[in-house]
């Protein structure tokens, strides 16, 4: 167990960082999946996604002639290259061009490269001209291979003013950090079986039955698409074409892709089983159905498909009909197989898992379980974004093209000058659409890119402390359109998560169990593994070409499919398939016969009414992989989450089966995220509890960042007195997170003392507090831009610069140059800046607003991109100091949270016998139903390091649970001995209770008292955040009722059931002062013969004179007037009612 | 060292009405740090308001108003303050100077205060200064910053790189803890009566055996342990004292 706190070692990293290596790699891991998926776009360099994906565009083509089908005009396609950010040209300032991360941060401005793109074009067959065109910058993920700090170890690092561990892994736009969120979607390349009512929808003779696939291409970008079963036992092809959905009979699809005949198809399907009536009557009958349409080959067949589809998509008119058939099926049927043949095998075995289903002999596959589920990261959704805009860019250019040839306008081709001024004259900023989307996080158009959503892609990278931005990088959401669903199968927590996605670490409330997060031992696969001879392998291992080989030997058991990536390399038996399985995983973990490790070995075995059997081999990019020690010969495997559904994994070594355990956990930790591990004793917590500190450690006022003077983030909480906590797990060492300071360690009593700590309510020492206990500040920005403010094409008028109409009360607050001093107190109304406005010879100033105290802490001036005019934009950070007052909120580690009641001071304060006096009570109420044990735990280990000067380990699973359970051998004593043990040691009571005397009275009290020491949280929901307080303020202009919100000094709704409360208490005045003196009331004139407000109007003529006389208007008279109160809103009703022709009448008596 | 100090010489009670057993302090042990002391024939409460008035209401010299002229440092002004008024000074003179509520000065002069500077700045490459309490130059000789020994490093107030510089006057003033924690003038105060608990003011609450989960107490020696089966006296008082002070 770790017993030290490594101050040392710190203090030595702090002062001398390492310019060889990470001081924590542990921490680089967790972003790695963000910045490797990025990275994967331009690497390798020949065939990075990015290449691949312009590669898979397909060549555009324009003709010269408008109505002539046969000439064929020229082709275009690209490629793109992309920068490390660079200043810009043009500005002659800059000593360096490289453009850091932290001047993007502090200026406010967007990390981003130059993106330029190679267009090919060839006229009919000639030579290729290549036309180079710039596209805007291009956000760039910090860190990654185009990043300048890429390569740089802690000593660079700090130099370039980051963290001296900064991981990267997100955009800065703005200024602002933002990171795509990891999504979970549907497994790519495995045929799933779904039994969806929804189905039932699209036609009379749907069932629910269907079969459904998500193909990648290599490039990542993806295309789905199904088949159905219909009611007569005939499949439908179901696709969706630019948000449109088509069926087309499967045997047309099949006849498109092949020359083949029926016998063909329908031996593929039945393969040989002919005593399958099930199968061979439907398969029949398919076939037979089709032929009413009498066409047989494949010329006719893609015919008859490209003359349907000719309208829908939009080809060059000269295409012919059988050509736009085989675009149709290239770009729809099993995107990720490249050969037809692979295409049609995939199909029918699509069709066998689909007879398979409705026959009952394999279940549905549930895609809401990881098994079926892989990872769509950011770096990949980038690169998808780019193709589908570049492919947009092709389109403009060659529409652009079309309209000089329709227009008549001069076309030649021949020309390249033509070429490169239609190109460079199109309007197209790519770099711009890509900040778009980071900063909003929405998807513009998603016609192609087979999502399910088409907002919410990113989220802003919250430095509040370093728990919750870490957090950020781990998280992984199931997508927003599931969060409107209205069943709840979705969020469940399902067994085969485990190890992949943490079972504690989601929120509670409406994203529950849709945000989840990954493990901290799951790595996500981002690039193709190499695997190249695995096929010959397998082929050795006995799998045969044809199931029919395979088949033979029926007699043995069923014959299953052998697939890579979604591509049937073979068939084989079971025995065969088994043993398959066990030498690719001796291969592999032991690196022999270049099997890569993170293949996996997806086997399904046969059963009655399981999932679908087979062997289903991945090598593909977004996989979720854990690594667990493999037992027979002690190394490390890498599993999928295919795979581990039929693996049989031993927890600890009890649970190790001779003969049946193959693999066996590394260690208890790895089914839990970096958070969840991180507090303490979380196995002798209530599960709830548990979940809700994952969510508190994420609002608590920690240490954002360790580098606050070049931090320009709008709000950022700091932790002044924070603590290294006694009590800690061996990760929070592995991440270092000693640096980043959550807490103070505590002397915590737990007793019920002046009734001021009841109901969650806790007393903090006052004498504690005035030596700082959990002292904070926040950092507030104030930003502005006179840029902005002028009026477009004005010439800049305004600086920041005081003139000489400014008094000198002004100047006491601000420089000459319009600034505040820095360290100036600033209270409601004090000056904060000013600038002087050139045209009109004055100075405004601005002034602080809050009503909080402030300090002004740092004063940035912005320049321009160019560095042409005088800074016009100025950045202001202020510190606003918060110490802990009463209503602030704290917590334990344990999901135990209080608010601060009371401090009460020092010498009122229970002592123990050696004169110690807690800092913090609690009531003893808060444990019985919330089952902390491991607070209790906690305190214990908190002393007892506190005494003995070391630090406890208090990672889960360490300890036995009970003295009986416990092994003789490795095992540790339960926690409650052990701890006891060492707190014996130092003369104290063994369970951690000491005697204690009232501060006031000096007796000692009738029961001892559980005392010791416990990492305590401030949480940054604080009252000066959140009162609101209002006798009378502004109100509504329309109803003259208060306003609302606490910005605008509004009341709080009093609303209809706390009307209903009054009502039940019968205090009618109460109830008058709440909803008619104190909201808005109002006097008025009413004329009580004809009843009517309205009509009470002020003689003619006598409007502006001081003695006016008022009448009826209806009644011509002022006898009847009297003054009555009525609430405004009545008023206002009574005038709707009015303009509609409805009049009120108010009866009245005296 | 006097091990007996008569408390009614001191407090004037010898002409009161009072007959019973003088109280009486025993001092075991005195460091410059730590007093440990047994007081004796007196009531709960009086053993207990002195143990109160140990930790609230002895004046002390601390560092009160602090103007900054200067930081350069990474610490915020008033967050640098707070360390310095934290600070123990030297206060064995605290009863010659003046509380400033009682001096005819507005806000603060000699009589009543002790003005400390501080002037550092670093200006070596690659090196951290640490400024500590060493570095606070008194102009009262009597009113110093204190330390646990002669080699003992001062209390670090903040660290500086090159280049950051802390131009500070400090104004030391006395006062009371009750006021402000920086104005104690002990730590902890361990605080013991009965410790065989023949009084059965409390319950030790054990387990399995109270013997062995439960410490010994370091001033049971002083009282005879009581034997076993012993008749409980219910109107026995506490009246010895064991006190710890730090």
């Amino acid at each position: 167990m770790p017993s030290t706190f490594h101050t040392l070692e710190r203090h030595n990293l702090f002062r001398h960082p390492s310019d060889q290596k990470y001081d924590y790699p542990a921490l680089q891991e967790i972003v790695a999946p963000h910045i490797e998926s990025f990275n994967a776009l331009f690497y390798p360099a020949k065939n990075g996604l990015l290449n691949l994906a312009v590669a898979n565009l397909e060549a555009k083509v324009v003709s010269d002639v408008p109505d002539d089908m046969k000439n064929i005009g020229n082709k275009l396609k690209n490629n793109v290259q992309v920068e490390r950010p660079l200043a810009p040209g043009a500005n002659k300032q800059s000593t360096t061009r490289k453009i850091y991360p932290t001047e993007c941060r502090e200026r406010l401005s967007t990390y981003r490269g130059k993106i330029h793109v190679n267009l090919h074009w060839q006229v009919n067959d000639g030579p290729i001209n290549v036309e180079r065109r710039e596209m805007g910058y291009l956000p760039i993920m910090v860190k990654s291979n185009r990043c300048n700090i890429r390569h740089m170890y802690p000593k660079e690092l700090v130099r370039h003013h980051e963290e001296s561990d900064e991981m990267g892994g997100y955009f800065i736009i703005n200024g602002i950090e933002k990171i795509i969120r990891l999504l979970l979607v549907q497994r790519r390349n495995y045929p799933m079986a779904l039994i969806r009512n929804s189905f039932l929808k699209r036609g009379p003779m749907f069932t629910p039955y269907g079969v459904n696939i998500r193909c990648a291409r290599e490039d990542g970008t993806t295309r789905s698409f199904g088949i159905n079963y219909l009611k007569d036992g005939d499949c439908v092809f179901r696709f969706s074409w630019k948000r449109q959905e088509y069926t087309i009979p499967l045997v047309l699809v099949l006849k498109s892709l092949l020359d083949t005949s029926d016998k063909e198809i329908f031996d593929a399907v039945v393969q040989g089983d002919f005593t399958n009536t099930f199968v061979t009557d439907r398969v029949e009958l398919m076939l037979r159905s089709f032929n009413v349409h009498g066409i047989y080959t494949k010329h006719e067949c893609t015919s008859f498909l490209g003359e349907r589809f000719r309208v829908s998509i939009r080809l060059p008119p000269f295409f012919t009909s059988e050509d736009v058939g085989n675009y149709l099926i290239d770009e729809v049927v099993l995107v990720h197989l490249k050969d037809r043949r692979d295409k049609f095998n995939m199909l029918i075995f699509m069709v066998r898992k689909l007879y398979a289903l409705v026959a009952g002999e394999c279940c549905a596959d549930d895609p809401d379980s990881p098994q079926n589920q892989e990872v769509l990261l950011g770096g990949h959704l980038y690169g998808m974004i780019i193709k589908e805009k570049l492919d947009d860019f092709l389109n403009i250019v060659v529409s652009l093209i079309s309209q000089h040839v329709s227009r008549k306008k001069p076309v030649d081709f021949f020309d390249k000058k033509f070429l490169s001024q239609i190109v460079n004259s199109t309007k197209f900023d790519l770099g711009q659409k890509l900040n778009y989307f980071l900063a909003t996080g929405n998807l513009l158009s998603s016609m192609t890119m087979d999502l399910s959503q088409s907002s919410g892609y990113t989220v802003v990278a919250e430095r509040l402390n370093f728990y919750r931005y870490i957090s950020h990088f781990q998280s992984i959401h199931r997508g927003s359109f599931f969060a409107e669903l209205k069943t709840t199968t979705v969020r469940k927590l399902r067994p085969e998560a485990w190890g992949f996605i943490c079972p504690v670490h989601t929120p509670d409330g409406s994203p529950c169990g849709l945000l989840n997060h990954l493990t901290s031992s799951c790595k996500i696969i981002t690039a193709k593994l190499p695997a190249d001879n695995l096929i010959q392998k397998l082929n050795l291992l006995g799998i045969t070409k044809k199931a029919a080989d395979a088949g033979r030997a029926k007699a043995r058991g069923p014959v299953l499919s052998v697939q890579l990536d979604g591509r049937i390399v073979g068939w084989c038996r079971q025995s065969i398939a088994e043993s398959i399985v066990e030498r690719l995983r001796h291969w592999k973990t032991m690196k022999e016969h270049e099997i890569p490790l993170e293949l996996e070995l997806g086997y399904i075995p046969p059963s009655s009414a399981g999932q679908y059997p087979g062997l289903y081999l991945f090598s593909t990019p977004a996989r979720m992989m854990r690594p667990v020690k493999f037992l027979p010969n002690g190394k490390i495997d890498m599993i999928g989450s295919f795979e581990q559904v039929y693996m049989n994994i031993a927890c600890q070594n009890d649970t190790i089966i001779p003969g049946l355990t193959t693999h066996q956990e590394i260690s208890p930790h790895n089914m839990l995220s970096v958070l969840a591990n991180l507090t303490p004793f979380s196995d002798h917590n209530q599960s709830p509890r548990n979940m809700y500190q994952c969510q508190m450690a994420k609002q608590t006022m920690g240490t954002p960042s360790s580098a606050y003077v070049h931090r320009t983030d709008n709000k950022l909480y700091r932790l002044q007195t924070g603590q290294a906590p006694i009590v800690r797990p061996k990760l929070h060492d592995d991440l270092g997170l000693d640096a980043w300071l959550n807490g103070t360690n505590a002397i915590v009593a737990v007793l019920s003392y002046t009734g001021y700590d009841m109901e969650d309510a806790m007393i903090i020492n006052q004498q504690a507090h005035q030596r700082g206990f959990a002292y904070g500040n926040i950092y507030k920005s104030v930003v502005v831009d006179l840029y902005e403010q002028r009026k477009h094409g004005e010439p800049l008028s305004k600086r920041f610069m005081l003139g000489s109409d400014v008094t000198d009360a002004v100047r006491k607050f601000l420089d000459k140059d319009g600034l505040p001093f820095i360290g100036t107190r600033l209270e409601e109304g004090s000056p904060l800046y000013a600038y002087y406005n050139e045209t009109t010879g004055s100075t405004t100033i601005k002034k602080y607003k809050d009503t909080e105290l402030a300090y002004v802490d740092e004063v940035r001036l912005i320049g321009d991109d160019k560095g042409e005019y005088d800074p016009q934009k100025i950045h202001i950070k202020l510190r606003v100091p918060r110490p802990p007052v009463i209503g602030d909120k704290f917590s334990s580690r344990h999901g135990q949270k209080g608010v601060l009641s009371q401090l009460w001071p020092q010498w009122d304060m229970p002592f123990t016998e050696s004169g110690m006096q807690p800092d913090i009570i609690i009531n003893p109420h808060a444990f019985p139903s919330r089952m902390t044990i491991g607070m209790f735990i906690e305190s214990l280990a908190g002393k007892a390091g506190a005494l003995h000067g070391m630090a406890q380990d208090c990672a889960p699973f360490k300890f036995a649970e009970n003295t009986s359970a416990m092994n003789d051998s490795d095992e540790n004593p339960p926690a409650m001995d052990y701890f006891g043990e060492q707190l014996r040691c130092a003369g104290f009571n063994y369970h951690g209770n000491e005697p204690m005397y009232s501060g006031i009275t000096g007796e000692e009290f009738r029961a001892d008292i559980y005392i010791g020491v416990v990492y305590y949280q401030r949480l940054r929901h604080m009252v000066s955040d959140k009162w609101q307080v209002r006798s009378t303020g502004p109100v509504h202009q329309l109803t003259m009722q208060p306003v609302k919100g606490r910005k605008r000094a509004g009341g709080i709704r009093f609303g209809e059931m706390e009307r209903d409360a009054l009502l039940a208490h019968g205090v009618s005045y109460c109830l008058q002062d709440r909803l008619l003196n104190c909201s808005d009331y109002a006097k008025c004139l009413i004329c009580k013969k004809c009843g009517s407000i309205f009509s009470v109007l002020v003689r003619r003529g006598m409007v502006t004179q001081t003695e006016r006389k008022i009448d009826c208007k209806i009644c011509k008279s002022s006898q009847h007037l009297s003054l009555i109160k009525i609430p405004y809103a009545f008023k206002y009703l009574a005038t709707e009612l009015m303009s509609m022709g409805v009049k009120i009448k108010i009866e009245t008596s005296p | 060292m006097n091990p007996q100090i008569d408390l009614t010489d001191r407090n004037g009670l010898q002409g009161d009405k009072w007959v019973g057993p003088k109280p009486e302090i025993k001092i075991q042990d005195l460091t410059e740090e730590n007093i440990r002391f047994t007081l004796s024939n007196t009531d709960l409460s009086m053993a207990n308001a002195l143990r109160r008035i140990m930790i609230s209401e002895v004046p002390t010299i601390a560092i009160d108003m602090v103007e900054i002229e200067l930081n350069t440092s990474v610490l915020a002004d008033e967050f640098i303050a707070h360390r310095l008024g934290l600070i123990p000074l030297d206060s064995t003179e605290a009863e010659k100077i003046k509380y400033t509520r009682d001096c005819s000065c507005s806000q603060y002069c000699p009589i009543c205060s002790v003005e400390m500077t501080l002037n550092v700045k670093c200006t070596q490459e690659n090196v951290t200064k640490d400024v500590t309490s060493k570095d606070l130059i008194s102009s009262d000789p009597r009113v110093v910053p204190i330390y646990s020994g002669k080699n003992a490093p001062g209390v670090l107030i903040a660290k500086l790189r090159k280049g950051q510089e802390l131009k500070i006057k400090c104004i030391a003033k006395k006062g009371v803890a009750k006021e402000h924690a920086k104005w104690s003038p002990c730590a902890a105060i361990a605080f013991e009566y009965d410790p065989h608990n023949r009084l059965r003011h409390t319950e030790y609450w054990f387990e399995e055996d109270e013997k062995k989960e439960w410490p010994k107490s370091k001033v049971g020696a002083e009282e005879p342990e009581p034997s076993e089966g012993e008749p409980f006296d219910y109107n026995l008082k506490p009246n010895k004292f064991y006190f710890n002070v730090e």
